[in-house]
């Protein structure tokens, strides 16, 4: 029954029960705590001031924090970071003043004193920027003080300094005026004591002059002014030297001894110039060495130079250890503020990461009070309460699906859910009544198919009964006719023999005949014996018929006696259907035919009787044999062809044995099975071959089909199982017993 | 290709239009001109050496120019005087590579100042050629690859004088007068090694102040020790006042300059006292037109200068200007301080219309002929080959 036709009977046949009327669940008998909805919605308001209170701690917690930690960033950090500085300018200017004391132009010096200038400058921006963040007076009014005390020998060194690089410049201007004047004395002496010396000796002072007399030449004086001018030259070479050397002396206390020994030659020199006879006083020579006196201890000569910069060269490292201690004061106050700084930035910290952990505990704390209220909640609520519940209440319905309706739904409680099971427990009262009213008309029906059904059995049995009757026949039959043939034969075999022995009277008759005068009654005579031998004829040839059905039947009956063996079928089928083909021939001279094979070896040898095998294959192939001479008789040019095959299957072996004959006409085709049917004309045919071939088969477990067109073509198809019908058998049998 | 392409930086490529003081010809204000420098003294007492250098290499420039250049280029030359301070060659030298941009350095006057600005150029790889000096430290070809020498060394030129007053006159001792400074003790190195090779002694060694007349008593030296032969290292001025006083004093041994004495100063300030004064030469005698090297010498000088006569120094420029150039041409039309200095010591023999100039990788010293000549009566120079014995 189809489901539409279901839901159009159901209610077409059955009358809708009543319904119980119902109110649904008593809303008014519980309070409105008891709902679901309202427990709901208070465990949502209580999660959600629990997060509330959660954040507020975390607000606060976090807030006290960031309140150190901006201390940290805004004071103790910047702190920390301007005391490094401070250090690090301080350290700056005294490696500033150095490089002043340092500077070999003014350029440099520039510089340099710019640089110590911007770094005190920055210093004191530094500390004026620590005073105002921060409570630390005390620090750094000290460290203002120690800086004003670098500040003051910063200016001096720079002062200095910059006094020795003035003091410097003269000094080069002085050193290329005192080569100057050496070049000078040297060439203008050169020349004189040259001149002096080759007068003393040629007399001769110009190149046009005649030469002065020995005698007036070799004078006191003459030989006076040579010395003197040697003097000069000495005295003065060394005067320079000395200078040279105070230009590059370092040691202040070496100065006063040069200077004497100074003052001492150019003393020595100028003596001997004022010495030398007016013509000899080179009035250049005279002006160098007032230059020489001039460039070294005159008013800022070479001297006074040199002793004020060596002077201020000790007062300038003098001033440079007087620097580097207040630089060492200041490191060590600087030191102690960093101390100070770093306490309170320690404090910072501290207090920020102990607001930081009450935060966390009181988080953490918060957080394990929830999860113990979600599991209490989830437990006693969600799970006894509602889940258990609801999952009754599904399995109740899913039951229900299932098509059970005997079990009552019943889930306890009283809130949604029990409203919910009790309109599903109405349901159910209401379905099992449909339920049942269905019932009744469905064994109804299957009542009606059952009759159906039995009636049909019975008429198959019937059928099957009238079969079996048939085949019980047939049987008998066949057993009668063997009784039969048995006792048949004898009377056959006299009624041939002795219708041959009735023939030979019949000749010897005739010869008698011979020796009788002619007479109408010889005539006659002749006439009734030549009839005789006709008659005896026709009873030996229908005898001989007879014996031969009765051969046949008494095969037939004797069948299945024969041995089993393992046999080549492929070989016994070529050799049975050439067999069938030579008789042929022997019979008939003219037939002619081609053979061909297809024979597939798998097979193997199968177990068989292989004497009733080979009867099958020469059936088959004699009537073969015999439709193809048929059909050569009436066919011109026809050329009889055999095809045998054989094939092997997945528990059977097939052969085939295909000719090109006439064919077997549709309407005979079913009947040639059939015992003593025959198509074949007096006495060939028995009728019994393919009867016999059919039991043969059916004893090996095999079968035959036979396909076939009419004028073209026969196919006989013979199978057996591969494994033999008799072990089978036997194997059956010892199962049985 | 461009005639304005820049040759090698950093050297200048210069317009004509920009620097209208140039002495010579004007080349066409757009063609590019390749500038030399000079740092010589052109004041003081060594000035005729440096004027003159300065003439003979105007002389050749303005030859080329006048042909069209070199390539396509022009060449200028920018001359600084140091008046023969080492110091003020220092800072020649440094303004002529550093501002001027100079492709090449050239024609420089001095041992001392060349012992100064040298290592400078080299440094900076700027070629320095045909210094006007036969010091042997110039001759340094593998440690100076820069340096391209046009005449024969010092070493040369006292060897010639050996040979000649050995194999000439047949001395055995040959007396020395030099001046105290590198370029008179360069000269006293080559003398003493010449002799060594003629198996001569140095009899009197007498020396006088750099820049001073004070000879006189180094002659009165030279005298006592009886010295019949005098080779004198030393500058126009104080030589000729110390041959004039021996020639006052009836003193006369032989007297043999160096070419750095200025051969026509000398001549100039001896007078009547400088017949039979010889001199060595590292050029060939510059009044001699028959060779064609001269010819050209003579007839550039005339084109800058009419009134200019031909003399060694100037000459000795002439030649350092036409090595210039042929230098230049051998580089080819986009020279290059390496390609230059490459051409020149790959090139074999340089045949400046008759005077032939060999260098190689470890030869810097294009000429090695060292050239006698001797005042005549009239104080002109002649071209002997021997020490006429008197």
């Amino acid at each position: 029954m189809s489901e539409s036709e279901k839901k159009n009977a159901g209610p077409a046949s059955l009358e809708v029960p009543e319904i119980p009327a119902s109110d649904g669940p008593d809303a008014q008998r519980r309070s409105f705590l008891g709902t679901i909805a309202a427990r709901l919605s208070l465990i949502l308001l209580g999660s959600v001031m629990l997060v509330a209170t959660a954040s507020l701690v975390a607000y606060f917690a976090l807030q006290v924090t960031l309140n150190y930690q901006s201390r940290m960033a805004d004071v103790d950090m910047p702190n920390i970071v301007d005391s490094v500085q401070i250090a690090r300018q301080s350290t700056n200017l005294v490696n500033g003043a150095f490089r002043i004391i340092s500077a070999q132009t003014r350029q440099e010096h520039r510089v340099e004193v710019a640089a110590v200038e911007q770094g005190r400058d920055a210093l004191e921006d530094i500390i004026e920027e620590l005073d105002s963040r921060s409570e630390l007076d005390e620090y750094t009014q000290q460290i203002r003080l120690l800086l004003a005390d670098l500040s003051a020998h910063l200016a001096s060194i720079r002062d200095s300094a910059f006094r020795r690089l003035q003091i410097g410049e003269t000094l080069t201007l002085l050193t290329a005026e005192l080569a100057e004047i050496n070049r000078g004395i040297e060439s203008d002496l050169a020349q004189a004591i040259d001149d002096q010396g080759f007068y003393l000796v040629e007399g001769l002072r110009d190149l046009d002059a005649s030469p002065v007399p020995l005698e007036v030449r070799a004078s006191e004086g003459e030989f006076t002014v040579y010395r003197n001018l040697t003097v000069v030259n000495q005295q003065a070479n060394l005067a320079v030297l000395l200078l040279d050397e105070m230009l590059v002396l370092n040691d202040r206390q070496f100065l006063p001894p040069i200077e004497e020994r100074f003052f001492s030659a150019l003393g020595n020199a100028q003596r001997a110039y004022s010495n030398l006879p007016a013509f000899a006083q080179l009035v250049t020579l005279g002006a160098s060495l007032e230059q020489l006196e001039r460039v070294g201890t005159g008013n800022q000569g070479i001297v006074e130079l040199r002793r004020e910069a060596l002077l201020r060269q000790e007062q300038e490292q003098d001033s440079l250890v007087m620097a580097r201690d207040a630089s060492a004061l200041l490191d060590a106050e600087i030191s102690n503020l960093g101390a100070l700084i770093s306490g309170n930035a320690l404090a910072s910290s501290e207090a920020a990461r102990e607001s930081a952990a009450n935060g966390i505990f009181l988080l953490f704390t918060i957080n394990l009070v929830s999860a113990i209220g979600a599991l209490i909640f989830g437990y006693f609520f969600v799970w006894k309460s509602l889940a258990r519940r609801l999952t009754a209440l599904s399995g109740a319905m899913r039951e229900m699906s299932r098509g059970d309706l005997e079990v009552a739904v019943d889930v306890g409680g009283n809130d949604e859910v029990t409203d919910m099971a009790e309109a599903l427990e109405k349901f159910r009262e209401y379905a099992l009544e449909v339920q049942r009213l269905n019932l009744v008309e469905k064994l109804a029906q299957e009542l009606d198919a059952k009759n159906e059904s039995l009636e049909a059995t019975l008429k198959k049995l019937e059928k099957a009964q009238q079969q079996i009757i048939a085949e019980e026949k047939l049987a008998s039959l066949g057993q009668l006719a063997a009784g039969i043939a048995h006792e048949i034969k004898n009377p056959l075999n006299f009624i041939g023999n002795f219708s041959e022995i009735a023939m030979e009277f019949g000749k010897e008759i005739e010869e008698l005949l011979g020796e009788i005068e002619e007479s109408d009654a010889r005539d006659d005579i002749r006439e009734i014996t030549e009839d005789l031998g006709k008659s005896l004829n026709k009873i030996r040839d229908h005898s001989k018929r007879a014996d031969n059905i009765v051969r046949s039947m008494l095969e037939h009956s004797r069948g299945g006696e024969g041995e089993w063996r393992e046999t080549d079928l492929n070989a016994t089928l070529k050799q049975y259907v050439e067999l069938a083909y030579h008789s042929m021939r022997a019979l008939n001279t003219g037939f002619n035919m081609d053979l061909a094979t297809d024979l597939d070896p798998d097979i193997g040898p199968l177990e068989v009787v292989p004497q009733d095998i080979s009867r099958v294959f020469l059936n088959l192939a004699t009537n073969a044999c015999q439709a193809l001479d048929d059909k050569r008789k009436k066919e011109e040019g026809f050329e009889p062809v055999i095809a045998i095959s054989s094939r092997k299957l997945e528990n059977e072996a097939e052969f085939v044995l295909r000719d090109n004959g006439p064919g077997i006409p549709k309407q005979i085709r079913d009947r040639i099975f059939e015992p003593f049917f025959t198509t074949k004309e007096g006495t060939k045919g028995t009728g019994l071959g393919l009867s016999l071939t059919t039991d043969i088969l059916v004893r090996h477990g095999g079968s035959i089909s036979v396909d076939s067109e009419e004028g073209k073509f026969t196919e006989m198809r013979i199978r057996l199982p591969l494994q033999s019908a008799r072990k089978s058998e036997e194997a059956a049998q010892r199962e049985h017993e | 290709m461009s005639r304005r392409k820049r040759y090698a930086a950093p050297a200048r490529i210069l317009f004509l239009a920009a620097l209208p003081c140039f002495p010579a010809a004007l080349p066409a204000a757009d063609e590019p001109v390749i500038l030399f420098g000079q740092s010589a003294a052109l004041t003081g007492p060594t000035s005729e050496l440096g004027t003159g250098m300065k003439l003979g290499l105007d002389a050749a420039f303005n030859e080329i120019n006048a042909n069209g250049g070199i390539h396509g280029y022009q060449l200028r030359l920018t001359s600084l005087d140091d008046g023969y301070e080492p110091e003020a060659a220092i800072v020649n030298t440094r303004r002529l590579i550093e501002e001027e941009q100079v492709f090449a350095l050239i024609g420089p006057v001095g041992t001392p100042t060349s012992t100064a600005a040298q290592p400078i150029a080299t440094e900076a790889g700027v070629p320095y050629i045909g210094a006007f000096t036969g010091a042997e430290f110039l001759r340094d070809a593998e440690a100076l690859p820069n340096v391209i020498n046009v005449r024969a060394s010092y070493f040369q030129e006292t060897e010639e004088m050996a040979a000649r007053l050995s194999e000439d006159l047949g001395f055995d001792t040959v007396s020395i007068f030099y001046q105290d400074d590198s370029y008179g003790r360069a000269g006293l190195a080559g003398l003493r090694r010449a002799v060594d090779i003629y198996g001569m002694e140095i009899g009197a060694e007498v020396s006088y102040p750099r820049n001073t007349d004070a000879v006189k008593l180094a002659l009165l030296d030279l005298r006592r020790a009886g010295a019949e032969a005098v080779v004198i290292i030393g500058a126009y001025q104080p030589a000729s006042t110390m041959i004039r006083w021996a020639r006052k004093l009836d003193y006369s041994p032989y007297f043999v300059n160096i070419s750095f004495i200025g051969s026509e100063a000398l001549a100039r300030t001896l007078g009547e006292d400088g017949e039979g004064v010889y001199v060595t030469q590292v050029v060939p005698f510059p009044e001699d037109a028959s060779l064609p090297v001269v010819a050209e010498y003579q007839a550039a000088l005339r084109r800058i200068d009419s009134g200019a006569t031909p003399s060694f120094v100037s000459f000795e420029g002439y030649l350092a200007g036409r090595l210039a150039v042929e230098g230049l041409r051998l580089a080819g039309p986009e020279p290059t301080r390496e390609g230059f200095l490459r051409s020149l010591k790959t090139s074999g023999e340089i045949d400046l219309s008759g005077f032939s100039l060999t260098y190689g990788m470890n030869d810097n010293q294009g000429s090695d002929r060292v050239y006698l000549t001797v005042i005549d009566e009239n104080g002109d120079f002649a071209s002997v080959n021997a020490i006429e014995p008197r």
